[in-house]
């Protein structure tokens, strides 16, 4: 019991409670002069164009992704049920990107999206479209890290629902059947709504999940072009780790954490909304 | 939920549901080979020689494959270390956690005590505190014992981990009790009720939660790139991103190659326990 408090303590709670009095001092890492600054930090960030620029692309890109994965994952996951024998096959070809060391799927991506020797501008010359450039075109590069988020989160959304369209009894859609509903009649009036506690679940996994994007963003774009694809992580390495500025880092970091309280403050609510069996 | 009731028939063959079950396959396969690609690409791209990584066009296989680029990746990046340095560092914060994290779950699934439930909510809340947030107090306070660019600076801040609690003591509260009551009055104590009693009993847990912690773990390139300034300590992740940005462009199927060294073990290690990993996952979605 006790060990593994000193270990929360140490590197969970002293962390966040240490960030209040971090962030209210200017000290750069490494330096011996720290100042007490009160809010300055807060109020550098607010008035910092990056801040509000990271946090609108994290915004974007957490909706995008976020809506993606759970639409693509559920109709992965209703046609998967139907495919038989092969069912199981399927299911590792769509986790795999989950399971895959993602830096080094980002290489692999980076390659792809590359402008003059990449597949995808090859594709897109076969069919006589033009070749653009995936990663140096602001709204492009945005798309590109998007699409690989979607890519490596939508196989995660497929098993949440396999699992729950699993807990779904049978008999239900036999007696759906038998009053001569079509699927889709099916679909809107059995599985849907037993699916939603199931669904609640898998919005908030993979909206934490894309919230907390860096390793994809860090190396097919590093944040760029001009702070395109800069998400809140990459700021917050960026401010800590490349300029070493503590203070202003420490006030990210508690916007981030403030961030992931209101996600799962909402998701208690909701919890209390969707219906349980 | 009301639905119409058409007049009783004799069911017959539907062409329509044939062509259903054909376009459900149609839509998975080519979903598949989207979800493959990248894959497909990384392995095509490794055995293809120099020349004809830059033939224009798309080629998925090379015409005349060649294993010359994974000699090159193996001898300009020390590819086996990276991978090395990810076993060390994967498996001690594995071995680690279950140290810490088993005793621990079974005093919240089986023990009273004052301030329990308080306790478990704060376990609860660490749940939601990603590394992020807490990176540069921990890099500080790693740096103030010294142990940046050092394996401890890589494994310590995750020996402590919520998640685990949180899985274990739910797999703890489902052993009947009676079990636990029969080895109490044989005399057990309470270590070797746990590792004698609980811990064969909950070896499915145990192993999901493995497979997590070393998945979670092996990825992690953020974490890495943090604490560590020496490539000789990188692990998988690490290495591959700093072995791509000093052989950029010039050489993508060196790159590809390595990146295929790099994926292989865990893509192996996921294709045999895959499984246990979706179950756990699936698990705790709809218990937890």
């Amino acid at each position: 019991m006790l060990p593994a408090f000193v270990f929360l303590v140490l590197f969970k709670f002293g962390a966040v409670a240490y960030l209040i009095p971090l962030s209210m001092i200017d000290w750069m890492l490494g330096s011996t002069t720290r100042k007490f600054v009160g809010l300055g930090n807060y109020e550098k960030m607010f008035a910092a164009p990056e801040f509000w620029n990271a946090l609108r692309v994290t915004a974007i890109y957490t909706a995008a992704v976020g809506t993606a994965s759970i639409v693509v994952g559920l109709l992965l996951a209703l046609a998967i049920r139907r495919a038989g024998r092969l069912q199981g096959a399927y299911q590792a070809a769509f986790f795999l990107p989950v399971a895959a060391t993602m830096s080094a799927m980002a290489v692999v991506w980076r390659f792809i999206f590359d402008a003059n020797i990449g597949v995808l501008n090859a594709v897109a010359v076969a069919v006589g479209l033009l070749p653009v450039d995936w990663l140096q075109t602001d709204h492009l590069a945005l798309f590109a890290v998007i699409l690989v988020g979607v890519w490596s989160n939508m196989g995660y959304a497929m098993v949440l629902f396999l699992a729950g369209l699993t807990t779904i009894p049978r008999e239900l859609h036999e007696a759906a059947a038998i009053d001569g509903a079509s699927a889709m009649q099916q679909f809107r009036a059995v599985t849907w709504p037993l699916l939603s506690p199931v669904t609640l679940f898998a919005v908030v996994i993979i909206t934490l999940r894309a919230v907390q994007t860096f390793d994809s963003v860090k190396i097919l774009t590093d944040g760029g072009p001009l702070g395109a694809t800069q998400v809140l992580s990459r700021l917050l390495y960026r401010v800590g780790f490349q300029y070493f500025d503590a203070g202003y880092a420490a006030s990210i970091a508690m916007v981030f954490f403030a961030l992931l309280v209101v996600v799962t403050l909402t998701q208690m609510r909701a919890e209390r909304l969707v219906h349980y069996q | 939920m009301t639905v119409a009731r058409p007049p009783l028939s004799v069911p017959r063959f539907k062409p329509s549901a044939l062509l259903r079950a054909a376009s459900i396959h149609a839509f998975i396969i080519a979903m598949a080979f989207v979800t493959l690609f990248p894959f497909l690409w990384m392995v095509g791209t490794s055995l293809k020689p120099p020349k004809e990584v830059f033939r224009p066009g798309v080629h998925l296989l090379p015409t005349a494959p060649t294993l010359g680029n994974y000699a090159t990746a193996v001898q300009r990046a020390p590819l086996g270390r990276f991978l090395l340095n990810g076993v060390i560092v994967s498996g001690s914060i594995l071995v680690l956690q279950l140290l810490v994290i088993i005793p621990a779950a079974y005093a919240f699934a089986r023990m009273t005590f004052p301030g329990r439930d308080l306790l478990f909510w704060l376990v609860l809340a660490a749940l939601v505190v990603p590394g992020y947030v807490t990176a540069v107090p921990n890099f500080l306070l790693l740096s103030g014992w010294g142990l940046i660019n050092t394996y401890p600076a890589l494994i310590l801040p995750f020996v402590g981990s919520a998640f685990g609690i949180f899985l274990l003591r739910q797999f703890f509260r489902q052993i009947p009790g009676e079990i636990l009551d029969a080895a109490l009055l044989d005399g057990c104590g309470a270590g070797r009720l746990v590792w004698h009693v609980l811990l064969p009993l909950t070896r499915p847990a145990i192993a999901a939660f493995a497979v997590f912690s070393i998945v979670t773990h092996w990825n992690d390139f953020f974490w890495p790139l943090v604490v560590i300034q020496s490539s000789h300590l990188y692990t998988p992740p690490a290495g591959i991103a700093y072995f791509a940005d000093a052989e950029a462009g010039a050489n993508w199927g060196v790159v590809m190659a390595a990146a295929v060294i790099v994926v292989t073990p865990l893509v192996a290690v996921f294709l045999v326990a895959r499984r246990q990993f979706i179950e756990s996952m699936a698990h705790v979605s709809i218990k937890g």
